[in-house]
């Protein structure tokens, strides 16, 4: 790699996330010459470092074990200054009081609410900290606006992506039993199995499913579904079986979770395609018929280091994939000398608009016998059956999430109940139940007393689907990165049809708790808390806080109008013909399910459209 | 560190942490924590904790939750809070400075992140206790098969030891 040297290839892709892998591995198999720009680090040898950094660290956030570090100096309790780091990226350690901050976060916040989800800018992508879930969408998340008179349809449908969900299937690796996800909608063709067989349901599945047997919220009856996991309950790509490390989020140790990586290693091995890291796309350039003619990039070599190259690539076809934030950032940031003033790709200036996500309500509670939490994947089954319905058309639709690992999301524990027990605090709620002064224990009273909270613990989280809304945005900031790159500024609300869906997830928590006879812990937001808001409950206003779920979609949606989308339902740029812009940006609604299956999906259609383009 | 030291020290811990002493320090322990443990308080707490390990010394041959009642509330605030450093090291791999227990003592603010505190190392990390102690393991750190999760755990004893 040398900053001076200009290269040609047939395609060139803007990050090494999943769907820039899974392209750059279909064309490498293709005997096409690619290119893949990383902005973050490359590939490491192992995962040893992720996992020491992460083993180490005293806040296990999804970020923690990937780079560049979250703390200045590293192990420290200073967030990096993102003014002075080369390709830096989203926290959720800025999201207190002072998460306007430019000198904590790195996306320039404007509110009115924070922004809650990040990504990774690293060779594997957010990927590399993903959970695991595989869910494909129900078939009416794709026609919301013919079903339900709400939101927008996307221009195809479920029997559309059907065959390329099965794709994914196997290059993800995905353990489940078709028969058990054939429910609203969602099918598969005669005799279709799933790569690998479904994955057990913990105790905790098993408590819930058979506590709430019967039970229906809305009309609806409540049904426990086993959740498609991208996690091996076989030997699958040369990778192990999930051994319940509970650590899906933010690192498998064994790696029996897919991540992109596998990918990118078996996109290399077609000896065909190349990745640069640290090297920052910075401006897509465009010739005068409008295809695009190069990309130009800077370089570095240390995280926080001066810039050591620059230069530019040329290709046939050029693939942006580097997830709803930065894809819009890069293009936005290229006005070709004032020819694209408002960036390339943007003639019907949707381009950053309609920033979604999953806004997660959680909800935890102590059940009255043990259930025994901390084991096996972070989560093994969920309630699918309430991700569609009639009420679609007054309030968003949700799925719940049954979590396996305790209270570790909603209160870090067991470290706040194990500290709670031995200082004489009560953060958990726990010492003592009910309030009160809280005890200091030793020996077996502090064995018996935390065995006791510990193993009757559980939380559910509901993804709520939020509806675009073309001022949710993403726009340039004036602020800089180290390189002098312009930094995301973030618009960011809910609307009241997503708030109608967090508030029925709040009702709905309530009954499943009543019904499961667990006592509720769910605490009321503090007082300065970006991520709290109103939302109607039972008829009343209450206000409760809301979790990203690291599910960035939107901001280049795909339409059937060059007017009112950014690209085709092909993922090609409307404007400019041999430029795709993949991932979770082209999706025109974020729908019920996680969002990776189908961004894989949909990176497996944009590749074969690639490859014809290519001829 | 003398032989007899690192005996009071374990003795001590597992009075304090409820663990028993064959499973906080067993005689094979490639990492040799309790070492580790043991170096980290000494320099931490170079003046108390010779005298904590004192205390438990003279008053060893006691019940266990005598010793504790000794140590946690009749030893003044500089062995107490020392003592619950101690516990939380062998249930969390991490320390917590007395002083910042202290500060945080039945007070903790809604919005305040609550005590500093440092992981020891990542060995210290994946043998903290309060994971056996929940009959489960440490995030991240699993030495089980596949499927283990559907099925329920071995016993709390299993886990801690002693008892018959």
């Amino acid at each position: 790699m040398s900053a001076a040297l200009n290269n040609s290839f047939d395609v060139v892709i803007v990050g090494a996330g999943v769907a820039g892998a899974l392209i750059a591995k279909q064309l490498g198999l293709a005997g096409k010459k690619v290119l893949i720009l990383e902005s973050g680090a490359g590939l490491p040898p192992n995962i040893n470092a992720f996992l020491e950094r992460f083993y180490t660290a005293r806040a296990k956030v999804p970020e923690i074990p990937y780079t560049p570090e979250l703390f200045d100096p590293p192990g420290g309790s200073n967030l990096q200054d993102p003014t002075l780091i080369n390709a830096p990226r989203p926290s959720v350690l800025a999201l207190d009081k002072n998460w306007q901050d430019p000198k904590q976060s790195y996306l320039i916040q404007e509110g009115p609410l924070a922004f809650g989800s990040t990504y990774e800018r690293v060779a594997g992508g957010t990927m590399r900290h993903w959970l695991g879930t595989t869910l494909r969408f129900v078939p009416n998340d794709f026609r919301m606006q013919t079903e339900y008179q709400q939101l927008v349809n996307w221009p195809f449908g479920y029997s559309e992506l059907e065959s390329w969900y099965s794709e994914a299937e196997k290059e993800i690796g995905v353990s489940a039993d078709s028969t058990e996800q054939a429910y609203l909608g969602i099918t598969f063709p005669p005799g279709y199995k799933y790569p690998m067989k479904a994955i057990v349901p913990s105790l905790v599945d098993q408590a819930v499913k058979q506590g709430i047997t019967g039970m229906s919220f809305e009309s609806i009856n409540l049904t426990v579904t086993g959740t498609p996991a991208g996690r091996n309950s076989q030997p699958y790509q040369n990778r192990p079986v999930c051994a319940g490390n509970t650590n899906c989020i933010p690192i498998c140790p064994i790696q029996a979770k897919y991540d992109p990586s596998v990918t990118l290693g078996q996109a290399l091995d077609t000896g065909n395609v190349q990745i640069w890291p640290q090297t920052v796309a910075s401006e897509i350039v465009l010739e005068g018929s409008g295809r695009v003619s190069e990309i130009r990039y800077v370089q570095y070599q240390q995280p926080g280091g001066p810039q050591t190259g620059s230069g530019s690539v040329t290709a046939k076809l050029f693939v942006i994939a580097a997830h709803a934030i930065e894809t819009p950032k890069l293009l936005l940031m290229s006005t070709n000398q004032g020819r694209t003033p408002n960036g390339v790709a943007n003639s019907s200036g949707q381009l950053g608009r309609n920033l979604m996500d999953h806004p997660l309500y959680l909800a935890w509670a102590l059940m009255p016998r043990p259930v025994f939490p901390y084991r096996g994947p972070l989560s093994t089954s969920g309630i699918e059956s309430v991700r569609d319905g009639d009420f679609r058309k007054k309030r968003a639709a949700f799925r719940i999430e049954i979590g396996n690992e305790g209270w570790n999301f909603p209160i870090n524990d067991p470290w706040t109940t194990t500290v709670d027990f031995v200082n004489g605090l009560n953060q958990s709620g726990l010492n003592p139940i009910g309030g009160g002064k809280p005890q200091t224990l030793f020996g077996t009273d502090l064995v018996s007393s935390l065995n006791d909270r510990l193993t009757r613990q559980f939380r559910l989280g509901f993804l709520v689907e939020q509806s675009p809304d073309s001022s949710n945005r993403v726009t340039l900031a004036g602020e800089k990165d180290h390189l002098e790159l312009p930094r995301p500024k973030i618009h960011y609300d809910i609307s009241p049809y997503t708030r109608a869906g967090l508030g029925a997830a709040v009702e709905a928590s309530d009954q499943i708790f009543s019904r499961l006879g667990a006592r509720q812990f769910t605490t009321d937001p503090a007082a300065d808390d970006p991520s709290a808001l109103d939302v109607p409950v039972n008829g009343k206003t209450k206000r409760i806080k809301f979790f990203g779920s690291g599910h960035i979609v939107g901001t280049y949606c795909m339409g059937t109008a060059k007017a009112n989308s950014v690209v085709n339902p092909e993922q090609r740029s409307w404007d400019h013909p041999n430029l795709f812009l993949v991932g979770s940006g082209v999706f025109p609604t974020v729908a019920t399910g996680n969002p990776s299956l189908t961004i894989a999906a949909l990176a497996l259609w944009a590749a074969q459209t690639i490859k014809k383009d290519l001829g | 560190m003398s032989d007899a030291a690192m005996d009071l020290f374990v003795g001590l811990s597992a009075v304090l942490t409820g663990i028993d002493k064959s499973k906080l320090a067993p005689s094979l322990d490639p990492v040799n924590i309790k070492k580790t443990y043991f170096d980290y308080a000494q320099n931490k707490a170079a003046n108390e904790f010779p005298k904590l390990l004192d205390i438990y010394q003279r008053n060893q041959s006691l019940p266990a939750a005598q010793i504790g009642d000794i140590v946690l509330n009749q030893s003044g605030d500089d062995i107490c809070y020392l003592a619950r450093s101690v516990m939380l090291m062998w249930y969390l791999g991490s320390w917590y400075d007395p002083a910042e227990l202290r500060k945080y003592n039945g007070q903790h603010p809604p919005s305040d992140p609550g005590p500093a505190f440092a992981v020891i190392s990542s060995d210290a990390y994946t043998r903290g206790w309060t994971w056996s102690v929940a009959q489960a393991h440490p995030m991240g750190y699993s030495n089980l098969h596949h499927g283990y999760w559907s099925t329920l755990p071995p016993s709390l004893q299993d886990f801690i030891g002693g008892g018959s």
